[in-house]
């Protein structure tokens, strides 16, 4: 009886530190779909493209992806205003039908490009931390790198949600949000406010590709998994809410580390899809939202 | 589709049957295949994502049911081959029907993401399950004969093309056509004239369904061998959609047009530059939604309209 | 004469606002119903609650009898309720012609039929020079007259004006209400019209209500109407009515 209960803990901690980093990629897109109704198909491919970036700073020059993270999350805030400004602000104005597909096209330029560049090997990224374990108590063991991420994650989230709210920049974005042609009235440069937006919502899930790195292996579609999951976050935890996605990370985190423990890895994907189809089948709104879908 | 464009229609089908006796090599007669397969499939597509403008990137899961059921009811369940057939399409109604119900609730971006859900659900878990031979997959039972040479697929794609154009000119012309289009510009307005949207795109998506399920049980034999991520996988949802875009989504022949380039594209670059061709797909697409968004022919036809109107 | 169109207590709030309060009123058989009142007054809302895009809060409404509860827009529209958008909604990459043809899709399969029937109801409406242009590039008052043919084309029983004439220089607005005055011929049993032009109002109304902030402040003639007290007040406000008073 005991056991059970100490590896279903062992599960929902584990599911907690996966989840932290999910955070960060719902909160990237939080920003980008549910505050700038931009449909980012491209969401996973831009982590994947961190993910590479803090690889080569590991390979060639011997950074730690735990510091490396943020030199990627900087170089994915240019690359997501460069997207923006040079490309979907074109579009931001027609159909979602319009976003959809160019985010596509992006992705798939973006997955691409890493296939030409890095071939379609499979990398893996072992540092000092890789092997540490911390223990908790004799029943509960983690490993030090995923502590370490989910230190950096929690750490990241609450930044990132204090500046949206309280910065003059994030109430910027929301007037944008709530009546674009107001915002322009009073001043605020819609379409520069916007690529800055972007880049921030690429950028955060950039930190999270960094962090990720250790965890996982690397290769050019790595990314694709993490699309629908950055949906499933800003649909459960409520159209807008940026905390509302982060909430949702964590959850979709446990839930996920839960279903292996008792149905196996393989169903562990398809319980996001299936939290997605009822979340929108039956309360839209998500956890925290109050817009409608 | 005026008289002159039926003509020209049933001459060019009459050409296309011809091929096989010009065109002798398994190798090329494959890659006609798949032309007019995914003629087929685009113009699926488009009845829905064009017509009716529902941006559905789950097809993928009518695609990958046609080919899964083709076996699943042949080897496992003992039904005749045409028995099959006819079962494939039942199927193929009954997920769309269960898909539609609950993402057409759903508006714009939502619907789409539900399509790919439902796919991405349907090929992990055909992955997951022993019946449907997992990991693993299914071999397909050879639809024309023990040998089944490439040419029968060809035609018998030729044919499902074809019968793709038919039904899509019926609609077009009927008040079914019209119905979905007014689904497709403005929903309200469709409303006060009587129009049930949910109910008219379901219609559409059945229609839809049926037709890519056929073609993925035609493409499950011809490839003798399936798994599920060669059914199943996104870019059977996005060839298609692709190919229709790029040809003129609501255009009839769009989806042909798209078809051909896209396919023959696949090929060359296959050959030529192999993994550059993801990349090329993907600024094809970005370069289409920026300066071609009504598509080759879409655009054409635009254009032809604006000359005659001055 | 009978009642037509019956609204009993009808209320909607929107969150703490109750943009319709308590509104009851009725439109009989061969009337023209007119519903002013000063913006916000909760015009369009009605006009939403009665053809089902939006349930109503309290109330029943019913048509011929029948209670519309429940009943999806399209649905009310089968019914013979048919109604412009104040808004206009034209089918944007469609023509003129197949925009109204698809309102007389509700009565008949055939497309050869329903291009006929839409072609009288654009001759009707003067918009033969436009039949075959698609409506994205046409002028706001083309895009208000498409709404009433496209209405029409669906042989309403009862047809539901929303602003109609708004925008329109006033020899213009005269003009389409001349035609308004024509709606009969084309089966319609009952105009109710949202108006803000009072020579329209006055030129066609049999009665008219007035809305202030979601109730029903007053009922009878445009004659009658226009003299109340607190019609003038909700108009021009308190000081106003002092000054006439």
């Amino acid at each position: 009886m005991a056991s059970l209960f100490w590896s279903a803990l062992q599960a929902v901690i584990d599911g907690l530190l996966t989840g932290s980093l999910y955070s960060l990629i719902g909160m990237g897109m939080a920003l980008i779909f549910g505050v700038m109704r931009i449909v980012n198909f491209a969401h996973g491919a831009f982590m994947m493209l961190s993910m590479y970036v803090t690889y080569l700073l590991f390979d060639r020059l011997g950074v730690t992806p735990y510091l490396g993270f943020l030199a990627a999350a900087a170089v994915l805030f240019v690359i997501g205003f460069a997207t923006y400004h040079g490309l979907l602000r074109w579009v931001n104005e027609r159909s979602e039908f319009m976003i959809i597909l160019i985010t596509l096209g992006i992705a798939q330029m973006f997955i691409g490009g890493a296939q030409l560049t890095f071939s379609g090997d499979f990398h893996k990224v072992n540092t000092p931390l890789s092997g540490a374990l911390v223990h908790l108590g004799s029943h509960i063991t983690l490993n030090g790198g995923d502590v370490l991420s989910f230190v950096i994650s929690v750490a990241l989230a609450i930044g990132m949600f204090l500046f949206v709210m309280k910065s003059r920049f994030g109430r910027a974005l929301r007037a944008i949000a709530q009546n674009r042609y107001a915002a322009s009235l009073i001043g605020i440069n819609v379409q520069r406010t916007q690529a800055v937006a972007f880049g921030l919502g690429v950028a955060a899930v950039g930190l999270a590709g960094g962090l990720f790195l250790p965890a996982f292996y690397l290769y050019p579609e790595v990314g694709s998994g993490f699309n629908l999951k950055s949906f499933v976050m800003v649909v459960l935890g409520g159209m807008g809410s940026i905390e509302g996605a982060a909430i949702a990370g964590l959850v979709l985190g446990v839930v996920e580390s839960l279903t292996s423990l008792y149905w196996g890895n393989q169903w562990a994907v398809v319980v996001d899809f299936v939290i997605f189809l009822l979340v929108l089948s039956l309360r839209p709104a998500g956890l925290f939202g109050s817009q409608r879908v | 589709m005026t008289q002159r464009r039926a003509i020209l229609a049933a001459v060019g089908f009459a050409l296309c049957l011809l091929v096989p006796l010009v065109v002798q090599q398994d190798y090329q007669l494959n890659v006609l295949f798949r032309i007019a397969l995914f003629s087929a499939l685009g113009m699926a597509w488009n009845l829905v994502g064009g017509y009716a403008g529902q941006l559905s990137l789950g097809h993928a899961a009518f695609f990958g049911i046609g080919a899964y059921a083709l076996p699943l009811f042949h080897d496992k369940l003992g039904v005749p081959i045409p028995l099959a057939l006819v079962l494939v399409i039942v199927a193929a109604v009954a997920a769309a029907y269960v898909i539609g119900r609950v993402s057409f609730r759903l508006r714009g971006p939502y619907f789409a993401l539900a399509t790919i859900a439902f796919a991405e659900v349907l090929r992990l878990s055909v992955k997951n399950l022993e019946v449907t031979g997992g990991d693993v997959g299914l071999q397909v039972p050879a639809l024309f004969g023990s040998i089944s040479p490439t040419r029968w697929f060809y035609l018998a794609a030729v044919v499902l093309a074809a019968a793709a154009l038919a039904a899509t000119a019926w609609i077009v012309r009927s008040r079914f056509g019209y119905q979905l289009q007014a689904v497709r510009e403005d929903e309200d307005t469709a409303r006060a004239c009587g129009i049930d949207p949910a109910r008219t795109k379901l219609n559409a998506l059945i229609i839809s369904a049926a037709f890519t399920a056929l073609g993925g049980a035609l493409y499950a034999s011809q490839y003798f061998f399936i798994v599920p991520d060669s059914v199943l996988a996104i870019d059977l949802s996005e060839r298609p959609a692709i190919s229709a875009m790029l040809g003129g989504a609501g255009t009839m022949t769009g989806p042909i047009v798209g078809a051909i380039l896209i396919e023959t594209a696949l090929e060359l670059f296959k050959n030529v530059f192999h993994e550059a061709f993801q990349l090329i797909f993907g600024v094809l697409l970005v370069l289409v939604v920026l300066f071609l968004p009504e598509g080759i022919v879409g655009t054409l036809a635009s254009w032809w309209r604006r000359k005659r109107a001055s | 004469m009978t009642t037509l169109l019956a609204l009993e207590h009808v209320s909607k709030r929107f969150g703490g606002l109750r943009a319709v309060n308590d509104v009851s009123f009725s439109v009989s058989d061969g009337e023209v119903l007119f519903i002013v009142g000063p913006n916000g007054a909760g015009k369009t809302t009605l006009f939403n609650l009665i053809t089902g895009f939006l349930p109503a809060d309290e109330g029943v409404i019913r048509f011929a009898g029948r209670p519309l509860t429940w009943t999806a827009p399209h649905a009310v529209a089968k019914l013979g309720i048919g109604r412009t958008f104040q808004i206009v909604k034209p089918l944007r990459n469609l023509t003129v012609l197949e925009n109204v043809m698809l309102g007389a899709f509700l009565h008949t399969r055939d497309v050869a039929e329903a291009a006929a029937r839409a072609r009288e109801v654009i001759d009707f409406l003067q918009m033969s020079a436009v039949i075959a242009k698609p409506a994205a590039g046409l002028p706001l008052a083309t895009l208000k007259r498409l709404e009433i043919a496209r209405a029409l084309a669906t042989k309403p029983k009862l047809i539901l004006l929303d602003e109609v004439v708004a925008g329109l220089p006033t020899t213009e607005a005269l003009a389409l209400a001349g035609l308004l005055q024509r709606l009969p011929e084309w089966g319609v049993s009952a105009v109710a019209g949202v108006e803000h032009v009072m020579q329209v109002v006055m030129k066609i109304a049999h009665r008219v209500i007035v809305l202030d902030r979601g109730a029903l402040i007053a009922e009878g003639t445009p004659a009658e109407v226009v003299r109340r007290p607190e019609v003038i007040e909700a108009y021009l406000g308190v000081k106003y009515k002092q000054v006439t008073g």
